[in-house]
């Protein structure tokens, strides 16, 4: 029950005179340390103690160490002095143990906060910004929260009222996580899945899914890594592994043989895990060889093309773009454990199943960071020799050993 | 060029619009055209027995739960000669007009798979021979065709082609002998497939041009089942229709001798164009007779069955919905009967798109027709004792076959804008250049729409005048719809010229307006005939005609408002952008009604 001003006033002066209580210090963690009220240094965080707490915890680590201190805490409360740096230290330590997601030890770490005395006594009292410092504190574990995505619960915004009273900051600022926060974490059309896999394999196939962004492309495994699991240092197959659709498959089968192709890269694919990734790519084709012109026999029903002299008008015209720059199409889509030429040649041997029309084309490399020389077009040849060969994948060490038994 | 009120209508071979769109060329459609006694009585003659045939013969049910049209069914209708109704009468056939098809139509409706198998057999399995046939492929064929004795079919759909016809892939190769073509590759959905035994297949052939180049083109073969190589599947089981025979066909190094071409080789699209076009219009007066039939059967019921102590007939809704159901009839009836006999009149006149109209809007008014027909009887109408059901399932496909009405819709608008695009394109292109003097005068017309015009064509004259005068009120409102409509072409035309091929929402309200249109016209014209004459009710006639002209008058103003640049009415963004979204994500991408974020 809250008193009004005039009634608290003699309950305070009476308990300043008695003078503070002291109590005993029972919990592990505050053994040794000045209780003062405005302390600059942090107390040690209370996961140095889930290393002293080791038989029952350690084999889950930091939440459960978060816990145990937590629980240590809330069976020895009464503590009046010293909250507001207990809230700021397990804030800090909460990231490295692992909780920083989890609403319940945000919830816990409100329920230590006094419920009551920090609330104002009436609106001409909280015309002077009562309780500065322990509204920040509030403000603190939210913005933590928000930072970490974490969606405040009725328990959370009870607990705020309890403790800070209402029309206080940290409510206010609930309540505006609670309109703000569902909007942004939906935000993105396009979010990473909960669990991210390791960097491997996996990973590069859900990133080049992500890039692909299309639900009917394929995706294949040209080659399985080598060890299967962990990074690629120094391994002695690396993964390959690309993504085409059916779409960029008759695109390049319209490219024809005599337009060569580029294979580009390494693109950075910056979002966790860091990727790269490499292209196929052509030159856009000449106006008169893009589309085949429309056949007026193509549909029995009604006219495809209307054989009229009249343009689009400008007012309805959507289709200029300043900031639009004609590129060419992109056939397929890589990623690869190691960006050597000789790696990424067997994709494109690996491509050719698919896409007989490689044979024939000349393939330039043009990789970048100063890799083993762009090849000329006849480089590419002396991967896919004579044109019949499509069949066969032929390992590019013959076909390079070939050709510099050609040349020596 | 028949019914040219704006830019409904195409280019037909002998007479050339003069008009500029925005008129109506009266004389093609008032009076509604009629026939002579001596026909009517030759036609009536024809109908008695086919009557009584579909009424003591026929058992639908039977035919529908076995999905087979039992042999002397199919006999019975070859002795009436139901099977070669347009076939001229030196070949065996009836020889019967456009109009008379029609009307024997009306009762073959009457069990929707005998309707379909007729139809595939003659509108279109053999008019390929009828049509473009040298006469000794129609003394070949025509004869047997025309007693029933062989069965035809049109083979020109395959899995991967419906309504893009034009990418078939079965292949007719020319012997090394330069006698035969061998036929290889499968069609699918094909009526009669497994009865029939000449087929009138669509295939690619290879042919050289005039000047070196090889091209790929298609062909049409009449093709018999003697030839060999020829196999079909089960008949595959419908939703509706079952009766009628529908399956795959294979062809395997079927050879076909070179006399068996029709048109000439490379020429089978205009064929197929001119088969597909031509059969449409008997779809009227089938529907009309379907529902004729409908309002009867429901009329008895409802005057008979009471609840709350009142007859069913007695509650306004279900006098709406008969009131609905008889519009609906009359307006098909007229519309199926116009284009008739305008197909009937000497030239060669090429009403397609009248066809295509009349197609769109009798399935369209069937299929809403049976529905309303199924409610008014309720949970009986749902039962499958009582024949509503089947004709629900069976008019269903009266909207996808024979061209979808999307498609045709999209022919109908396309056709008028080829022609308007034409007409206008000179105008169109002075105003955009800047022409002070064309850009006031616009600017006058605009101020003078805007402030309430009177719209004369001169239908609507005290004497002379081409239409009766109790019909005045839907006769102005058909004028005005007209008028304005050509306004609004002109505007769509300057908008986006030829890529107006790509903004398929404002094309289908162009086509909406235009079957409206065409429907109205039609109507009040037979009205017009009916009071002038004194038929029996014709007081009837008139009023289901003002009811329609009304309805169809706000519906074509609601339209036009779309049509406008910036109309509020005009939701193709907002429908766009919310498709895009839904296609992207492939699912419906609302989240739960009862989903929580906290």
């Amino acid at each position: 029950m809250r008193l009004s001003w005039a009634r608290a006033f003699p309950l305070r002066l009476w308990g300043g005179c008695r003078g503070p209580k002291m109590r005993r210090v029972t919990g592990i963690e505050w053994a040794a340390r000045p209780m003062c009220h405005s302390s600059s240094d942090a107390p040690e965080p209370p996961s140095d103690h889930g290393s002293q707490n080791t038989p029952r915890d350690e084999e889950q680590g930091g939440p459960a160490a978060f816990a145990a201190a937590l629980e240590e805490l809330e069976r020895a409360p009464g503590r009046r002095l010293g909250r507001l740096e207990l809230v700021a230290a397990a804030l800090a330590a909460m990231p490295a143990l692992g909780v920083a997601r989890q609403l319940d030890a945000y919830n816990r770490l409100l329920r230590l906060l006094p419920r009551g005395p920090w609330v104002p006594r009436g609106p001409l009292h909280r015309l002077f910004a009562p309780f500065p410092r322990q509204q920040e504190c509030g403000l603190q574990v939210l913005e933590q929260m928000e930072r970490y995505g974490v969606m405040p619960d009725a328990e959370t915004r009870f607990l705020l009222l309890a403790v800070f009273g209402p029309r206080s900051r940290p409510v206010r600022k609930c309540q505006r996580m609670l309109y703000w926060l569902p909007r942004m974490l939906h935000a993105n059309p396009y979010p990473l899945p909960a669990q991210l896999p390791p960097p491997g394999l996996a990973a590069a196939c859900l990133g080049l899914r992500r890039i692909a962004n299309d639900p009917d492309a394929r995706l294949s495994v040209y080659q399985q890594p080598q060890p299967e699991q962990g990074d690629n240092e120094g391994s002695t197959q690396p993964y390959i592994v690309g993504i085409q659709s059916a779409e960029q498959q008759e695109l390049l089968a319209r490219h024809g043989p005599e337009h060569p192709v580029f294979v580009e890269g390494p693109f950075p694919r910056p979002p966790p895990p860091r990727l790269f990734y490499y292209v196929l790519r052509g030159d856009p084709l000449p106006p008169h060889l893009r589309e085949p012109p429309p056949d007026p026999e193509r549909s029995l029903y009604y006219p495809l093309y209307l054989d009229l002299d009249l343009e689009r008008g400008p007012w309805d015209d959507d289709e200029f773009d300043v900031n639009e720059v004609e590129e060419g199409p992109v056939f397929a889509l890589c990623m690869a454990g190691t960006g050597d030429q000789r790696t990424l040649a067997k994709w494109i041997a690996g491509l050719q199943q698919t896409n007989p029309v490689l044979g024939q084309t000349p393939v330039i490399f043009r990789l970048g960071d100063g890799d083993s020389s762009a090849g000329s077009p006849g480089d590419g040849d002396a991967l896919h020799l004579e044109g019949s060969r499509a069949a066969e994948l032929e390992p590019p060490e013959v076909a390079w050993g070939r050709r510099a038994q050609g040349e020596g | 060029m028949p019914f040219s009120t704006q830019v409904s209508v195409e280019q037909s071979y002998g007479k050339v619009p003069a008009a500029s769109p925005g008129e109506a060329h009266e004389e093609e459609v008032f009076p509604f055209p009629e026939i002579s006694n001596e026909e009517l009585q030759e036609i009536n003659q024809f109908v008695g027995p086919v009557e009584k045939f579909f009424a003591e013969e026929v058992d639908s049910k039977k035919i529908d739960q076995d999905a087979k049209i039992p042999p002397e069914t199919l006999k019975g209708l070859g002795d009436l000669g139901l099977f070669g109704m347009q076939i001229p009468e030196e070949y065996g056939g009836l020889g019967l007009s456009n109009t008379m098809y029609a009307r024997l139509g009306e009762i073959i409706s009457l069990d929707g798979s005998i309707a379909v198998t007729l139809a595939a057999h003659q509108a279109i399995g053999l008019k390929g021979i009828l049509i473009t046939g040298t006469d000794e492929q129609k003394a070949k064929y025509l004869p047997k065709l025309a007693s029933g004795e062989h069965i035809a079919a049109f083979c020109l759909t395959e899995p991967g082609s419906g309504s893009d016809a034009a990418s078939i892939q079965t292949r007719a190769t020319l012997s090394e002998d330069g006698k035969h073509f061998l036929l290889n590759g499968s069609k699918v959905w094909i009526s009669n497939g497994g009865l029939a035994s000449v087929f009138t297949v669509f295939a690619r052939t290879e042919i050289v041009e005039k000047d070196g180049q090889v091209k790929d083109k298609i062909t049409a073969f009449i093709v018999e089942r003697d030839f060999g190589g020829v196999t079909h599947g089960k008949p595959e089981d419908k939703l509706g229709i079952r009766g009628s025979n529908t399956c795959e066909v294979h062809f395997e190094n079927t050879k076909v001798p070179v006399e068996n071409v029709l048109g000439e080789v490379g020429g089978g699209f205009k064929v197929a164009m001119n088969i597909l076009n031509s059969g449409r219009f008997s779809m009227g007066s089938a529907s009309a007779g379907m529902i004729k039939k409908l309002i009867e059967m429901t009329a008895e019921h409802a005057c008979t069955r009471k609840q709350f102590n009142k007859k069913l007939s007695e509650f306004g809704l279900i006098q709406e919905k008969f009131c609905f159901m008889a519009v609906k009839a009359y307006v098909m009836e007229s519309m199926a009967y116009l284009t008739a006999g305008m197909m009937d009149r000497p030239g060669l006149p090429d009403c397609s798109v009248e066809a295509a109209m009349v197609k769109v809007f009798s399935s369209e008014g069937a299929w809403a027709c049976v529905s309303e027909a199924l409610q008014i009887l309720g949970g009986l109408g749902y039962m499958k004792d009582y024949p509503y059901e089947r004709y629900l399932r069976d008019s269903r496909i009266l909207l996808i076959f024979e061209g979808t009405n999307e498609i045709l819709r999209m022919y109908i608008a396309l056709t008028g804008m080829q022609h308007a695009g034409k007409i206008l394109t000179d105008k169109i292109k002075e105003i955009k250049k800047g022409n002070i003097g064309l850009a006031v005068q616009e600017l006058v017309n605009k101020v003078r729409d805007s402030t309430g015009r009177k719209v004369d064509y001169g239908i609507m004259e005290e004497r002379g005048g081409l239409v009766h005068p109790s019909l005045q009120e839907s006769g102005k409102k058909l004028e005005e719809n007209v008028y304005y409509f050509g306004t609004t072409v002109r505007g769509l035309l300057t908008r986006f010229g030829k890529t107006i091929v790509d903004e398929q929402l404002a094309l289908k309200r162009v086509s909406d307006i235009v079957i409206n249109l065409y429907a109205m016209t039609a109507a009040i014209s037979r009205a017009s005939r009916s009071i002038s004459i004194g038929l029996r009710n014709h007081d009837h006639d008139v009023l289901l005609t003002n009811i329609f002209c009304t309805e169809a008058y706000f519906k074509n103003n609601y339209a036009l408002a779309q049509l406008q640049k910036y109309a509020d009415e005009n939701l193709d963004d907002y429908i766009k952008k919310a498709a895009k979204q839904i296609l992207e994500k492939r699912a419906y991408i609302c989240s739960h009604p009862l989903d929580r974020t906290f």
